[in-house]
């Protein structure tokens, strides 16, 4: 778990901030709050509920101090404590919204303001005793310094905040400061705002706090912020070389393992289903996106889905339908194949392997001919166990010894008493600051699918002669200019640390993970902008940065880029062909040896429908000739035979070779550019299902064709189409 | 250019879901056919020569069958297979149709059932079962015929697989007397093909006649496979006739092209791959390595006569009003402080698809080294190229591969698999084509995609003393010694070296639940390390490493930190020259492994020794259920039961130790 947390946010209010200056086009208070909605949303975002914030405006119009400090306190005037500190919710980051406008007044004190922050985070910190608590204290200070401030009590708020047992962070961002370490200086300040801000800093600094110009912050918000996780480990036992129970001499290494990577993942989002009672009204309630949003009715317009199981077996008694069967008659099981085989739940382990927590060397691979490609999983360090020196000390060995070896080793793992072994890859890993093995996890045999395919650098013919020159293999002129195009685009040393020192271009560490990025962004910006009207903002520049190659980098390849493309001559196969259009018959894929099947036939002008052999004589009927009589004939001939599978169909027995004749036909005909033949059959046939026209109820029949999208063929589909997206989508509604 | 069928409705699912599952949709039926002559039925001559042949050619073709089914009740568990034998005395189609003369289906076309490899295990099994069913015909069979049957099999019980393949296995390279008959033939395989199934070919070769393609079959079998359209075909010429009598035996070699052939290959997405602006080629990806899990548990209805397979589905409900909602009504929503954050269906495409089409694009080109182990976190996608939509793509393709073979680099890619995926940074490294002994492909040519890890997917590394001991020259080059011993074979993983011992087990025992025969006993693990070689090849260097380490640890101790009572790293047993495996060593080596495990304070449980005493003297019963649970599972004996059960094992498990 995190440290516990308060923070109070001091946003200064007054009328200053309203205004809009340096070519900016929003006002000093908007730019301020880009940096203020981060922090809070981000909090909210963990849903944390240890971590208490607060909001307190300075120079506001009003008054109110929330009962921090007695109601007209001198010095305290133009000073609202917006809510006291508590874990934020969404209704508070509405009613921030709400007070966090430029006020109508100058007056107020910023010190005041920090003074009650203080305060309010003294007493919500502090045990029954009065003790203070654990606790990470910080103060926010976000203002244009333009102000007026009584610096009295400045050494007595200090000393507060340096106290020992409960020490303050303070941060401060000024609107336009000067900042040396960014290089930012405001030209033509005002003496005013130049002597407070010479006296917030060097009040900060005496705080050991962080002082800072406000787009120094704003620039950083767009690095996206990694969340860290308390690292827990997976297994604690043995590395064994060896059996230690039955032999002499072996070696046991006590360690742990620990995640290396994990692939974080964006949140999920959960299911929701509009309420029904106001799904009925028409309009904007099931339209908006937006949430309606009020404290004591969460989700408003939106209720929870529950999911309800319902379980069928086979009817025994009559075929092809089901029945419901209750829970209470249920016991576990697994399919071998289509038989089920019951195991009572007190027997369920004798299908697990009986295995003992244990990880043990299977022995050693050189490095240089593993495979890059094999591993499957995500890796883990594995290290010695916390303040065992014999463990560090041998493992140091270790690691070391296959360093210098150049060899990794490979480990059976078991992580727990009765989990299944898997083998590891264990691969020493060297940092300045630390060593580690690490592992990742290997495939068994049954993990790979051995498909073959043809070489790439020769052609092997049908006879089984090789050939070398061929349209698909890359001549010198290729080779060459790939070659060149390979080394140019080099990114080695294209990144730059941050210093400038030439370092690798993307290395892990400096990417991040678009999408969890922007869905965290967009929940964020959406809790910030209820107007469903707005539109959603682009991703962040830093998530699409590697989407492509460095422009810089690809100026200088330009021309070896030309030369390949030169070079490789690709062309691109236009849609049209890709779709058959209108066929010859010649085009027709023929055996290994070439054989022109049709011929063998003596070319066909007529091929007649067949029940038994449907679809292939369905297919050659088409491929006879392109004349619209012979399409419509051969339609009309697998068309009757549809409607027989399904009005002589016991129960849905049929459904599936009818069905599997509806996906040729409409695939077939949309390729031949006839949508129109397909979609007046399918339109007649739905209409001949639901009118209980084919021998009974077949309205299984028709949810299987909607199930499967068997509908009408429409423009986006084949451009012949005289149908719309529309009008297709509805066809689908009974 | 994504297909058309890519764009799925299901497109607000979790990515990762749908990935496999497309991967599953993919329903495969196998029809394995199988040629019964007299020549397919002759036995090999008797031989005293362990590698002679024991099978026919048809029996070494069933007990292949065999194997597939077995196998594919576990890769593919909603596949289906049946087995026809032609050439047969007996007609039977299992349904009194006597169309197709000569034809036997021996299990039909379907998920296979336990009966089913029952069946044709004893078939295997028991010759007398098998010489009555396996009887050639005088006439044979029409090979038009076995097409013929096989479509009408294919139509009714598999309509609308997108993956029917015939596996044909025969010696016979030219089934027919007239050219009549092969017209007929070639058109039935035409016919076949229309109808979208593949013919895979399993020529045997007699010793004194080999089997010629060119003669008959070659007009019969297509290049191109309906499950996968444009990509190229798997060359013809590895399908390996295999040569009774002689080398590896004739179930072995079919076996292995029959394995090749088990799952229907069939691309995972066709993609663009960038190298530049404006140089797009086209690629397919497949997926080559993926962890085989068994099957889920899932629930059994036992309220009838026989135990039935429960589907279960489930419908959604609005929680306020019990009403039951259509999917379509479903509202993705997140929850964030408290509340609901929503965006209409329209706005979420607009979040996700905001980075871009799907594609491969190259940003750039590093060193392979700058992928280091470590930066692994999936499995590797294999990629090939394909012209369907870009004609040259092949060998634009094959100029890259060989460069960055070449030159061991790798590209750096931006990859978007999908409508609706996550974007992923990927390293594109060469694999090279390997082959086995045989001269069989291994390892295909191609690239692979291997995803990187952002920052948000690195962990930090776990924090540890900042004064943790460190090994010296000495002690490292006792460890090199010892790492230099126990190479693997070839220095290299052999995955097809290490079936999965679970995966197995867990079969091996639903088997046998499932045929209701006796349990297996002992496992097959060929994981488990191999205990007497690195005694035997690495006992002596170990011995000097744990000398070695006792002096540097010693010596590294004093100088660094106070004694902590951790226990020794290397553990060395006095009197070296015992023998390897007296239960009395190994007893005082139980003892104290007990005491080490138990030395950081924890409840001291009794050794295995103390408990025999106990049994011996009759004690045991008074012990505490309690007790005895620590006892068994410390031991990874299942603790539960009642007290009896316990002490049932306990006496077993003691037994078993020779105690």
């Amino acid at each position: 778990m995190s440290q516990k947390e308060a923070t109070v946010f001091i946003l200064d209010l007054g009328r200053s901030m309203g205004e809009t200056r340096h070519g900016r086009d929003q006002t000093d208070l908007d730019w301020a709050m880009e940096y203020v909605w981060d922090k809070i949303t981000t909090t909210v975002a963990t849903g944390r509920k240890s971590a208490l914030m607060s909001v307190v405006g300075c120079r506001t119009d009003d008054t109110d101090l929330g009962g921090v400090m007695e109601e007209g306190t001198e010095g305290y005037e133009n000073i609202s404590v917006f809510s006291g500190l508590k874990q934020y919710l969404l209704g508070d980051i509405r009613h921030l919204q709400e007070h966090s406008k430029p006020s109508k007044t100058d007056k107020g004190d910023l010190l005041s303001a920090l003074a009650v922050a203080v305060h309010m985070i003294e007493n919500a910190t502090k045990g029954t005793k009065g003790n203070p608590l654990k606790y990470e204290r910080r103060i926010i200070i976000v203002t244009d310094g333009r102000g007026q401030m009584d610096i009295d009590d400045l050494d007595q708020i200090s000393s507060k905040i340096k106290d020992e047992d409960a020490p303050f962070e303070i941060v401060l961002l000024g609107v336009d400061f000067d900042d040396p370490d960014s290089g930012y200086k405001e030209e033509n300040k005002e003496s005013h705002k130049a002597k407070n801000e010479e006296v917030l800093k060097n009040f900060v600094e005496d705080c050991g706090g962080n002082f800072g110009t406000l787009a120094t912050a704003i620039d950083q918000l767009h690095t996206p912020r990694l969340k860290e996780t308390r690292p827990v480990h997976s297994y604690r036992g043995a590395l064994t070389i060896g059996d230690p129970e039955k032999y002499q001499a072996t070696i046991t290494i006590d360690v742990e393992r620990y995640p290396c990577t994990m692939i974080a993942k964006p949140p999920t989002a959960s299911s929701f289903v509009v309420r029904s009672d106001l799904a009925g009204a028409p309009g904007p309630s099931a339209e908006s996106s937006a949430t309606v949003v009020a404290e004591d009715h969460p989700m408003t317009d939106l209720s929870a889905v529950r999911n309800q199981r319902v379980y069928q077996v086979d009817n025994q008694e009559e075929p092809g339908t089901k029945k419901n069967v209750e829970m209470d008659e249920l016991e576990r099981g697994y399919e071998y194949g289509r038989t089920a085989v019951h195991i009572s739940e007190s027997d369920m382990n004798v299908v697990k392997l009986e295995t003992q927590q244990s990880l043990e060397l299977v022995g050693f691979v050189k490095s240089e001919d593993f495979e890059r490609y094999l591993p499957l999983s995500r890796a883990n360090f594995i290290v010695p166990q916390k303040a065992n020196q014999p463990a560090q000390l041998a493992l140091s060995s270790f690691i070391h010894a296959l360093y210098e070896t150049e060899c990794y080793a490979v480990a059976r793992m078991v992580t727990k008493n009765l989990n299944p072994p898997v083998l590891l890859l264990l691969v020493p890993r060297i940092e300045p600051e630390w060593e580690a093995l690490v592992d990742v996890e290997l495939p068994f045999e049954q993990d790979m699918r051995r498909y073959k395919f043809p070489p790439l650098d020769r052609k092997l013919t049908v006879s089984g002669k090789t050939i070398t020159e061929h349209k698909d293999l890359p001549m010198d002129d290729l080779m060459n200019a790939m070659g060149d195009y390979v080394d140019a685009l080099d990114l080695s040393n294209f990144g730059r640390d941050e210093d400038g020192n030439e370092e690798e271009y993307a290395k892990p560490e400096d990417t991040f993970s678009p999408l969890v990025h922007r869905i965290n962004h967009v929940i964020k910006w959406r809790a910030t902008h209820p107007d469903s009207t707005l539109p959603i903002p682009d991703p962040a520049e830093i998530l699409m940065k590697y989407s492509a190659p460095p422009t810089e980098l690809m100026e200088q390849a330009e021309h070896h880029l030309s030369a390949l493309k030169k070079a490789a001559d690709v062309k691109k196969v236009p849609p049209k062909v890709k779709g058959r259009g209108k066929r010859q018959r010649t085009d027709r894929d023929k055996p290994l040896s070439g054989l022109d099947v049709d011929e063998l036939l003596g070319n066909p002008k007529r091929v007649k429908i067949e029940s038994n052999n449907l679809i292939p004589s369905f297919k050659q009927a088409l491929a006879a000739s392109d004349d619209m009589d012979t399409i419509q004939e051969a339609t009309d001939g697998i068309a009757k035979e549809i409607r027989a599978l399904i009005s002589n169909s016991v129960g849905d027995s049929a459904y599936g070779r009818a069905l599997e004749a509806i996906r040729i036909m409409r695939e077939e005909l949309t390729e031949l550019e006839e949508p129109e033949t397909y979609n007046t059959f399918v339109r007649k046939l739905k209409e001949e299902i639901l009118g209980g026209k084919l021998n009974g109820n077949r309205r299984d029949m028709w949810w299987r064709i909607k199930g499967s999208r068997y509908g009408l063929v429409d423009q986006k589909r084949c451009f012949a189409s005289a149908v719309t997206e529309e009008e297709a989508k509805r066809f689908y509604e009974v | 250019m994504a297909d058309p069928q890519d764009n799925r409705p299901s497109e607000e699912e979790d990515e990762e879901e749908i990935e496999e599952a497309s991967y599953k949709t993919i329903k495969d039926a196998v029809l394995f056919a199988i040629d019964v002559s007299p020549t397919m039925l002759e036995q090999p001559p008797k031989s005293e020569d362990k590698k002679a042949e024991r099978d026919s050619p048809a029996s070494a073709a069933l007990k292949c069958a065999y194997q597939l089914m077995q196998q594919r009740i576990i890769s593919n568990p909603n596949d289906m297979m049946g087995i026809l034998l032609f050439g047969t005395e007996k007609t039977d189609l299992k349904d009194g149709d006597s169309t197709f003369q000569h034809c036997y289906l021996l299990a039909d076309l379907d998920v296979p059932s336990a009966q089913d490899v029952k069946r044709l295990r004893d078939l295997v099994n028991n010759e007398e079962e098998a010489e009555d069913i396996l009887k050639p015909a005088k006439e044979g069979a029409s090979i038009a015929t076995v097409l013929f049957c096989a479509n009408q099999i294919f139509t009714t019980k598999a309509p609308n697989f997108s993956s029917r393949r015939l596996f044909l296995v025969t010696d016979n390279d030219y089934p027919v007397k007239v050219k009549a008959d092969k017209d007929t033939a070639v058109t039935r395989a035409r016919d076949l093909y229309d109808l979208g199934c593949t013919i895979d070919l399993f020529p045997i070769s007699q010793p004194d006649r080999s089997f010629d393609r060119s003669r008959f079959y070659d007009d019969l079998v297509y290049p191109t496979s309906p499950s996968d359209p444009d990509a190229p075909v798997a060359i013809p010429s590895t399908t390996k006739i295999a040569k009774s009598g002689e080398g590896i035996s004739l179930l072995k070699q079919l076996i292995s092209s029959i394995n090749s052939k088990a799952t229907p290959r069939r691309a995972l997405f066709t993609l663009p791959l960038e190298l530049g602006p404006d140089l797009r080629i086209g690629v397919k990806g497949y997926i080559l390595i993926k962890r085989q899990e068994h099957v889920k548990s899932c629930y059994v209805w036992v309220g009838g006569e026989k135990p039935q397979i429960v589907n279960s589905s489930t419908t959604h409900m609005a929680d306020d009003t019990a009403r039951t909602v259509e999917k379509t009504e479903l509202r993705k929503a997140y929850k964030f402080g408290g509340d609901a954050i929503t965006f209409t269906p329209d706005e979420i495409t607009k979040i996700r698809q905001c980075f871009g089409d799907p594609v491969i694009r190259i940003i750039g080109f590093k060193p392979l080294a700058s992928v280091p182990i470590w930066a692994n976190i999936n499995k590797a996608t294999f990629i090939y190229p394909s012209e369907a939509d870009f004609i040259g793509s092949t060998r634009v393709f094959s100029a890259l591969h060989q460069k960055l073979l070449k030159s061991k680099k790798m590209g750096l890619v931006w990859f978007i698999s999908r409508r609706n995926a996550a974007p992923t940074l990927c390293a594109l490294v060469p694999g090279e084509e390997k082959t086995n002994e045989d001269g069989d492909q291994s390892m295909p040519p191609g690239l692979w995609l291997i995803p990187l890890p952002f920052a948000d997917d690195l962990r930090q590394f776990p924090p540890g003393p900042e004064d943790a001991l460190k090994t010296c020259d000495t002690l490292t080059d006792k460890m090199r010694a010892i790492v230099e011993q126990l190479q693997l074979p070839k220095g290299v993983y052999d995955p097809a070296k290490y079936p999965n011992p679970d995966l197995q087990w867990f079969y091996r025992i639903l088997q046998a639940l499932a045929l209701e025969e006796d349990m297996p006993v002992d496992p097959d693990d060929k994981t488990v390390p191999k205990f007497r070689q690195i005694d035997k090849r690495c006992g002596e260097y170990i011995q000097e490493y744990g000398d070695e380490f006792k002096e540097v640890y010693a010596e590294q101790h004093m100088s660094n930190l106070a004694l902590r009572g951790a226990k020794p790293a290397v553990k060395k047993r006095a009197g070296a020259a015992e023998g390897e495996d007296k239960p009395a060593a190994k007893r005082v080596k139980k003892e104290t492994k007990v005491k080490d495990e138990n030395g950081d304070g924890e409840d001291q449980g009794m050794t295995d020794q103390q408990m025999a005493d106990l049994n011996n003297s009759g004690k045991i019963s008074k012990q505490t259920v309690a007790v005895l649970k620590a006892w068994l599972t410390e031991r990874g004996q299942s603790g539960t039961g009642k007290k009896a059960d316990l002490l049932e094992r306990v006496q077993e498990y003691l037994e078993g130790k020779g105690l």
